[in-house]
């Protein structure tokens, strides 16, 4: 399998384990990333508050380039999936596309519009298959208890989103399941992390992520797991701040979505990045078997 | 020909306030043709089962708005939610008020805070006092600006959305997805006079604490689309006022951040939306994040091709009016 690799913002940078993690496990699934340099940021959903039509534009040209490679396009960040999916849509709206052409045309760039715009996770539960995933996994997250943590812009508008229907996801849970780990089911899990606002009040935002986080903890979650590295802003980076704001400790350890397949095919801790997230993940691999923790 | 039945385990949330110690479930299981609307078992348990039951409803037809309630902690219609599929993919239907107002009885709760947000937003027209509505003709609308209502008119009140909203949840102060949504069907309506003070208004009244997740429009009954019709407002609010409010400013800033590098700049962005003096508050979380986290201080790699993205903002982002 060869995918346009869209590692979005983060993952180049705060988030980088996050894109080694990508990396590790597409290896070892033996899906081939082309990577291009000319990709521009998604616009995280703040310049479609900004500018619709411009938010649009600049991911037409994200899409035009996979295009012209004649490649779909891999995301692995719930924002950078919502944000292009919505691109390829509304560029089908007449008006929004004369629009949009105006900008490009002078460019040079043209798009059909045959891109799909695909997340890791559904790529791993589709196109690699979960018998697959599961004949792969040399080190089961037995005994783990894991809270899936969605994102909304993967999963919402869910007649927009063309997945799963978007309160009632099962895709994570069933690959958890592959990797040996025991999914937890609770409210938060398609709900908000708090992340837009994160800047805007973040006493709100910090409500929210705690929310999630500790009814993720009541359900008895040992870790929670999110395709989107601004869920894990919010859940990870910004716990202390959750925790103030709801009033409890958490420590809840908080994954990105490849680091938990990567750890169930027996990549090691530092070949996922574990080191780089602000609460400690030591719990969990305490609890799987030896060599996790190199 | 009739139906196959499913076996139908129903979990009632019962609570009497002023009664009861907590909430709790009770379990009733009826077998039922699986369209069978949730409200149509509901009512069938208070006929057959148990007269103390207490919900709202009138018209059983999606009309009226008043059976609003969670169904599997989905905030849906009772009346035209089927109890088949939900039996399917749950095993059981569990039946619970709406969320962010009071209970006032079992599935009934107290809407105030509903109806008080949905005042706040003065939600009628607003004449020009210079031109008055013509008495003796008809005010045509053209088909263009019925289309800028989107399905914003077809609101029921139901409050689904209301109950689905993190940010109400969050805090009060904000209005909420059917509030928005009708602020917006008042801001695009061709006859209201105060389009321009209404835009700049709703931004310091909480336009900006919508976390666009998307959970009212997938809880809507009528395709309101209440996250979409918000988004259009942060837009034309800028469009009236500029980003004077954090959260405008955090739109426009993120705007302006990729524009010449193509890629964001994290750092920055902490600086465009508190400016210098509130970066200062948040130099303790940042040191901390920094730590594991170096990267947050440097600037990134600008993409290849950036001249491309500079010349798709000339042409776009300073094109006006036609919103
Ligand atoms: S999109 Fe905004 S208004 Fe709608 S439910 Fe989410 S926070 Fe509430
Ligand atoms: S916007 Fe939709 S969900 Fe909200 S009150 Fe109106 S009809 Fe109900
Ligand atoms: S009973 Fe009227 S909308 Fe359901």
């Amino acid at each position: 399998m060869k995918l346009a690799y869209y590692p979005g913002c983060v993952a180049q940078e705060s988030g980088r384990e996050l894109d080694l993690a990508t990396r590790w496990v597409c290896r070892a699934l033996d899906i081939e990333l082309v990577e291009f340099p000319s990709f521009s940021c998604c616009g995280s959903g703040f310049v479609d508050e900004a500018n619709e039509v411009l938010n649009v534009a600049i991911n037409v040209r994200n899409l035009a380039i996979a295009e012209r490679a004649g490649l779909d396009l891999l995301t692995i960040c719930s924002t950078c999936q919502g944000m292009l999916t919505l691109a390829n849509r509304r560029y089908s709206d007449p008006n929004v596309r004369a629009r949009v052409d105006r900008a490009l045309a002078p460019l040079g760039i043209a798009y059909r519009g045959t891109v799909q715009v695909k997340h890791l996770l559904r790529v791993l539960v589709e196109d690699v298959g979960i018998p697959e995933l599961r004949a792969k996994v040399r080190r089961p997250l037995a005994g783990v208890r894991v809270g899936a943590f969605y994102g909304c812009h993967l999963l919402r508008p869910s007649d927009e989103t063309g997945g799963e229907p978007g309160e009632e996801p099962k895709s994570f849970e069933a690959l958890l399941e592959a990797l040996g780990a025991d999914p937890v089911y609770y409210r938060g899990r398609v709900m908000c992390c708090g992340f837009p606002i994160q800047f805007v009040q973040p006493e709100a935002a910090s409500r929210i992520a705690g929310t999630q986080i500790a009814a993720a903890k009541d359900h008895g979650a040992d870790a929670m797991a999110t395709p989107c590295p601004l869920c894990h802003i919010s859940l990870d980076a910004y716990q202390n701040r959750a925790e103030r704001a709801v009033g409890r400790s958490l420590d809840m350890p908080v994954f990105h979505l490849p680091q938990v397949v990567g750890l169930a095919l027996g990549a090691t801790a530092s070949e996922l990045g574990l080191s780089r997230h602000l609460v400690s993940t030591d719990p969990v691999l305490a609890k799987l078997a030896p060599g996790a923790r190199a | 020909m009739a139906d196959a039945t499913v076996s139908v385990p129903l979990d009632v949330y019962r609570y009497q306030p002023a009664v009861d110690h907590e909430p709790r479930y009770q379990r009733y299981t009826l077998d039922l043709a699986p369209h069978t609307p949730v409200l149509t078992a509901l009512l069938k348990v208070r006929a057959e089962l148990d007269p103390t039951l207490a919900l709202r409803y009138s018209c059983r037809s999606a009309i009226c708005g008043s059976c609003a309630m969670q169904i599997n902690a989905k905030s849906r219609l009772a009346c035209e939610t089927p109890v088949g599929p939900e039996v399917a993919s749950h095993g059981r239907i569990v039946v619970e008020p709406m969320r962010n107002q009071g209970v006032v009885r079992d599935l009934v709760v107290d809407q105030t805070p509903f109806w008080r947000q949905y005042a706040r937003i003065e939600p009628h027209l607003k004449l020009d006092p210079a031109q008055p509505m013509p008495a003796d003709r008809p005010n045509p609308m053209t088909p263009e600006e019925v289309e800028r209502f989107h399905d914003t008119p077809r609101c029921i009140a139901c409050a689904a959305c209301f109950s689905a909203c993190p940010a109400v949840e969050a805090d009060p102060a904000f209005p909420g997805p059917m509030a928005l949504a009708k602020l917006y069907r008042f801001v695009v309506d061709p006859r209201d006079h105060g389009r321009q003070d209404r835009l700049v208004r709703i931004q310091t009244e909480g336009l900006w604490l919508c976390l666009r997740c998307h959970l009212c429009t997938d809880s809507c009954p009528k395709n309101v689309r209440p996250s979409e019709r918000i988004r259009d407002l942060k837009e034309m609010a800028i469009r009236v006022q500029g980003p004077t409010e954090r959260g405008s400013r955090h739109a426009v800033g993120f705007k302006e951040n990729i524009r010449t590098g193509g890629t964001l700049h994290e750092l920055k962005l902490v600086r465009q939306t508190f400016g210098l003096a509130g970066t200062a508050g948040q130099v303790g979380q940042g040191l901390r994040i920094w730590r594991k986290k170096p990267e947050i201080v440097k600037r990134p790699r600008p993409i290849e091709g950036r001249e491309e993205l500079e010349s798709i903002y000339a042409a776009l982002d300073e094109e006006d009016g036609a919103r």
